[in-house]
């Protein structure tokens, strides 16, 4: 990040941004519409296979109980869940991944998914909880204290929290108390089989009287993450170029900070720590679309549900009449875009 | 991992090493006592999956390392001093009624310090569990080893009462639990009628267990009949919820944590009533991890009672 680098940016997306905005459009057109592809496969396809005929009569209203069991109780839910917990962690992803300008950064870098299944395995050790439903706030709650602790950790000492500080803070507490989560596991296995689906990351079994209440928190991180799109194509530049340019670097921060609690910690609580999904989409979105945080966010929040559903559709096929969570799907489809990632000679930039 | 594995087997290694030199410093002064309890006791020699090896005749304390073992061993009357449990919160199954029984690890992760620190006489294990344990054990104390417990449980339970010195009784422990779900197919006569029986897993995944299996087993020979499934080796059979219907039969048993709570039954099940004209919850601590005589009684009695509700 030279001196020289604002000349040439304030002076080059003039000419570009027309283009770059049309293809920013059309790019959502395409997106949306495999989103709504998407949507329509994973009411269609599952472990049952039910025809797309007997799938159209159940959402008419005219199917059997089990029908009406398969589509309106399993399918339309677990296909909320995924364009709501898909959304916030693609969004997380783009900021955390803008935030620390660390292509490999992912929504659970500040502790996220650590806290929340610490938070979810006391409760089960302690409180002997053993439904789903009963997890979402504690996986929540333990989110969102581990970040705050993560942050507090973080700009402790001189100056603010900076993106590095912060990363360890959050990588060495994610230790610690990944450790403590498997040594309570470990004494109790028998308990923790109804937490196995759950730390795989799955999208069944959450009713809409748990995808509700999360929905606000979502809502609020995704509207925060755009009002901080432009700060962060400033940061982008280098944090005293965007001081020099009237950019709040300090107040970014903390705004970033807590949508990706916000994000990152309902995605959890809806599905459990699905990785891979906000670590890869915003590359997609980068590699497609060029480094503009105002599109990248967005775009990342559209077609991260498109992964996501289609890995669930994936996993409910391929050993049927069982299903794999998907969030093992999902580290399967991950994978080999990673390696992609690593072969390539530039990674984007950010 | 593997790292993590290799320190945890130093550190073993050192503890049982340090309970040895421990056990021979003790063993000096009380040499006159147990000789005396001891002199009819002599060794024999059982063959297992580890080869041979030379036990008491009277072990008086043993530990066991799998569910089986603890509760063969409490059915013939030894009470083991230690046993690797599945939980080390709840400690060993209450349906055994074996209080003193001290946790030592849990089945995958047996504890061998506390083990050690028991002083055991036996020390009965599994080789498809436990097999890279086996070497420390011995140290600690004469060890055997059945082969897996995927085994026909009977067969099983036949080695471990060769271990303890107690083969007739085990052998009539079991033509019991034979004799008994013989009288209750006579009894009841429900030939034909099918059962299910559900072991709800989580969110994704139902466990069907198949006439191979402990309790499985144990349907079908008090009179039941269990639906062809795509069966892994007869065992059980995982599907999705969406699913369900294909465990539809006359009676289903669905193995819970708590019998009372009404809310264990999965709601696959109780959406899809119209399917599952009788829905009966069981205790998973006996149904699906009891496997042994006691255990097999336990569950019979629940059969029993179940039938006698619904003549």
């Amino acid at each position: 990040m030279t001196t020289l680098t604002p000349v040439e940016t304030s002076g080059a997306p003039h000419a570009r941004i027309p283009r770059r905005g049309r293809r920013a459009v059309v790019g959502a057109i395409v997106l949306l519409a495999a989103l709504a592809a998407a949507v329509v496969l994973s009411l269609a396809i599952g472990a049952n296979p039910l025809s797309p005929e007997a799938v159209w009569t159940t959402l008419r209203g005219a199917g059997t109980t089990e029908m009406d069991y398969i589509v309106l109780e399993l399918r339309i839910p677990r296909t909320v869940t995924g364009i709501v917990a898909g959304a916030a962690l693609g969004v997380a992803g783009a900021l955390i991944q803008a935030f620390t300008r660390n292509p490999l950064a992912d929504p659970g870098i500040l502790g996220v998914n650590a806290g929340a299944a610490l938070a979810v395995a006391l409760g089960v050790s302690l409180l002997g909880l053993r439904d789903v439903s009963q997890f979402v706030w504690f996986a929540f709650f333990g989110a969102l204290i581990v970040t705050v602790a993560v942050y507090l950790i973080g700009s402790a000492g001189r100056g603010s929290a900076d993106p590095l500080r912060l990363t360890l803070a959050g990588v060495a507490l994610g230790a610690v108390l990944s450790g403590i989560t498997t040594g309570i596991s470990l004494s109790d296995p028998e308990a923790f089989d109804s937490m196995r689906s759950w730390n795989a990351g799955t999208l069944l079994g959450r009713g809409f009287d748990i995808i509700i209440p999360v929905l606000p928190f979502v809502a609020v991180g995704v509207a925060l993450a755009v009002l901080l799109g432009p700060g962060l194509n400033a940061i982008g530049l280098g944090e005293d170029v965007a001081r020099a340019q009237g950019a709040n670097v300090a107040g970014i921060r903390v705004g970033v900070i807590i949508a990706v609690t916000l994000l990152a910690g309902a995605a959890t609580a809806l599905a459990g720590p699905i990785s891979f999904i906000g670590l890869m989409v915003p590359h997609v979105i980068r590699w497609t679309f060029g480094v503009d945080q105002r599109v990248i966010l967005p775009l990342s929040a559209v077609l991260a549900p498109v992964i996501l559903l289609l890995a669930d559709v994936l996993g409910r096929v391929i050993i049927a009449p069982a299903e794999v969570p998907v969030g093992i799907v999902a580290a399967f489809v991950g994978a080999p875009v990673l390696i992609a990632l690593a072969r390539r000679r530039q990674v984007s930039a950010l | 991992m593997p790292s993590s594995l290799r320190l945890r087997a130093v550190t073993a290694l050192a503890a049982s090493g340090c309970a040895l030199l421990l056990l021979a410093g003790c063993a000096a002064e009380p040499t006159a006592v147990t000789d005396a309890a001891g002199e009819s006791a002599g060794t024999h020699d059982v063959e297992h999956a580890r080869g041979t090896t030379a036990v008491p005749d009277e072990p008086q304390r043993v530990v066991t390392l799998e569910p089986l073992e603890l509760d063969t061993a409490v059915a013939v009357g030894i009470e083991p001093v230690g046993a690797a449990v599945a939980s080390n919160v709840a400690g060993a199954p209450a349906y055994l009624g074996a209080d003193d029984v001290e946790p030592v690890g849990t089945v995958p992760e047996p504890d061998l310090e506390a083990i050690a620190a028991l002083e055991p006489d036996l020390i009965l294990g599994t080789e498809a569990r436990h097999s890279e344990l086996y070497e420390q054990l011995s140290a600690i104390a004469p060890t055997v080893f059945i082969e897996t417990q995927a085994d026909p449980w009977r067969d099983n339970a036949m080695l471990i009462g060769e271990a303890l010195g107690r083969e007739a009784e085990v052998a009539d422990l079991l033509s019991a639990v034979d004799d008994r779900c013989e009288s209750l197919a006579g009894e009841y006569a429900i030939d034909g009628e099918s059962v299910q029986l559900i072991r709800p897993r989580d969110e994704t995944t139902l466990s069907l267990y198949g006439p191979v299996s402990f309790s499985g087993s144990l349907l079908e020979c008090a009179g039941f009949t269990i639906p062809a499934q795509e069966w892994a080796d007869g065992l059980q059979a995982d599907i999705s919820p969406e699913n369900i219907v294909s465990a539809a039969a006359d009676h289903v048993f669905v193995t819970v944590t708590d019998v009372d709570e009404a809310s264990e039954i999965p709601t696959a099940i109780t959406q899809n009533a119209a399917d599952f004209p009788s829905v009966t919850p069981v205790d998973t601590s006996y149904w699906v991890s009891g496997v042994g005589p006691k255990g097999a009684q336990a569950v019979l009695d629940d059969i029993e009672a179940y039938l006698e509700e619904s003549r």
